[in-house]
């Protein structure tokens, strides 16, 4: 295969990433969850699980759908279980985010709700898993590693939440209730760690080379980031999972785990900046800048992870080390590229049928940097403030940042609307002849 | 005649652009070879990166402009990422425009 074709449903899974990002913005800015209420109450529930299934994992999964093919150069295994996986997805977190409302006496106590909750999310993960894991398995190599070892943590993360919505509803038994009782850090160091920071790391390596015309990370340099990385997550699972069977408490695992972690952010660092400096095209692109910025946040969490352990503050400021991790590192980044690759599949599906035909834009046509990058800045400089203000102990101003960061997502949303519009391509290079102007929602194919 | 046909096979794909450099895939140097034997055209060519979707649409572009130059009567397009593409293999202009390291 010299080319992947373009994933039909990928517009379909940042649409509905950026209204669950939308929804959890509107939380925080209403005082639903942390740090209005405590980190392990059902309203931080419901906050954590819009953020990490319904805006990450979502778009995380959008962009691997239209990705892998691309870092395997093979086609997708089944594009036909892009759709049910997006549908098992959402009515998945629509009834957990339910069964939690209900936890906390917002809704009506019907418990059943998290285990069906976990049953179609276990679905919709499972073909998303099944799919990407078969097309990746055929080139297992370099960035690909990272998507499949990615995709492993998915499967820790999603077993141990299983786990936690049976054993709320009074169905797990005695060894469901004790997961329950000391297995959430190993969740969430599967999901967060696992699942969400190992695959933007590899995917970044291969995003970063091409859009930098930057040569590949050495083989040998990113197998060792991600052992480093696959070993904290395997030590989590396992050792935690032993521990937590032992009875002999976390702390010795977490330890090793953190180190492990901290290893790992440093070790992608120095294969980020090798990319950064063998890099052909020397101006860099708004998305490219907008990385930079979540790498700066993804320094600062291990910075400020270290300084709470070492000043005893960890427990007490867990808060503001995972806000800054989920919205300045991942989100971060997440966002930075969604943009370049809906302005880069709109192309393709807009021009890439006409070319040869008649003049087309450029994919640079499509944006317009100049005024998107101060959304972008405005939510950077918000996730800072709102950290700040975390750690400071100071809700309304946190509110405030939350707010802040609305704004900047309102903004970016925007742009990326304009973009699936052609709004910023001069005539009469916008439609030529033959041409179809995008769907909002999918890509016509 | 030959070399006049190649010429006017080369100027048909200049409208064909990188969607992400912005420019013809010409200056670029994508194309490494066009031959031409009674008509019968083949091209082979390159792309910046194996496996991006943009790299069949760059085929199927060329073949859509190259068979409207009179006297083309077939078209075989090879793909080949050997040797890959170089900033070397662009027009020193454009490479200073696209603003590329002089090292290259």
């Amino acid at each position: 295969m010299i080319g992947a074709s373009i994933s039909r449903w990928t517009m379909s899974y940042f649409a509905m990433a950026l209204a669950w990002l939308f929804v959890a913005l509107a939380l925080m800015v209403a005082r639903v969850g942390f740090p209005a209420a405590h980190l392990a109450s059902p309203d931080t529930l419901v906050l954590v699980h819009v953020v990490c299934i319904g805006w990450l994992s979502v778009a995380m999964c959008g962009a691997l759908l239209q990705f892998v093919p691309v870092l395997v150069a093979k086609p997708l295994y089944s594009e036909k279980w892009a759709l049910p996986a997006l549908a098992l997805l959402t009515a998945g977190l629509v009834a957990l985010l339910a069964g939690f409302l209900g936890l906390g006496g917002r809704l009506p106590a019907w418990l059943w709700l998290l285990p069906l909750g976990a049953v179609l999310l276990t679905a919709g993960f499972g073909l998303i898993v099944i799919d990407l894991g078969l097309t990746a398995w055929q080139r297992p190599t370099g960035p690909a590693r990272f998507v499949l070892a990615g995709l492993a943590s998915l499967c820790a993360t999603v077993t141990f939440g299983a786990i936690f919505a049976f054993a709320h509803a009074g169905w797990a038994g005695s060894i469901g209730a004790s997961i329950l009782t000391s297995g959430v850090p190993l969740h969430a160091i599967a999901g967060l760690g696992g699942w969400l920071t190992l695959t933007a790391m590899g995917v970044s390596y291969r995003l970063l080379s091409m859009f930098m015309l930057a040569r590949d990370v050495d083989d040998r340099k990113s197998s060792m980031t991600l052992a480093a990385g696959a070993l904290a997550i395997s030590i989590a699972v396992v050792g935690g999972t032993f521990a937590i069977w032992l009875s002999s408490g976390l702390n010795a695992v977490l330890s090793v785990v953190a180190v492990l972690g901290l290893a790992t952010t440093i070790l992608y660092g120095r294969d980020v900046i090798e990319i950064f400096r063998s890099r052909k095209r020397r101006q860099l692109e708004l998305n490219t800048r907008m990385a930079v910025l979540s790498f700066a946040s993804l320094a600062a969490s291990g910075l400020l992870g270290v300084m709470l352990v070492l000043t005893g503050a960890f427990a007490a400021q867990l808060g503001a080390f995972v806000f800054l991790v989920i919205f300045g590192w991942l989100s971060g980044l997440v966002l930075a590229k969604l943009y370049k690759i809906v302005a880069f599949l709109t192309w393709l599906e807009t021009y890439g049928p006409v070319m040869g035909r008649a003049p087309t834009p450029r994919v640079q046509d499509l944006v317009a940097e100049a005024r998107a990058s101060k959304w972008f800045v405005i939510y950077h400089m918000a996730v800072w403030f709102g950290t700040a203000m975390l750690l400071a102990d100071q809700p309304s101003a946190f509110r405030a940042a939350a707010a802040m960061m609305m704004i900047g997502i309102v903004g970016i949303i925007r742009e990326v609307i304009r973009t699936r519009q052609l709004a910023d391509v001069q005539s009469p290079l916008r439609l030529p002849d033959g041409a179809c102007a995008p769907h909002l929602l999918f890509a016509r194919s | 005649m030959t070399d006049q046909l190649v010429e006017q096979i080369r100027d048909a794909m200049r409208v064909v652009i990188d969607p992400e450099l912005g420019y013809n895939i010409v200056d670029l140097g994508f194309v490494y070879d066009i031959s031409v034997v009674d008509g019968a055209v083949r091209i082979t060519m390159t792309a910046t990166t194996p496996g991006c979707p943009a790299v069949h649409f760059l085929k199927e572009g060329v073949a859509s402009a190259v068979v409207r130059v009179p006297g083309v009567r077939s078209i075989d397009i090879v793909m080949t990422f050997d040797p890959p593409w170089a900033p070397s293999r662009i027009e020193p202009v454009i490479r200073a425009s696209l603003g590329f390291a002089a090292v290259n």
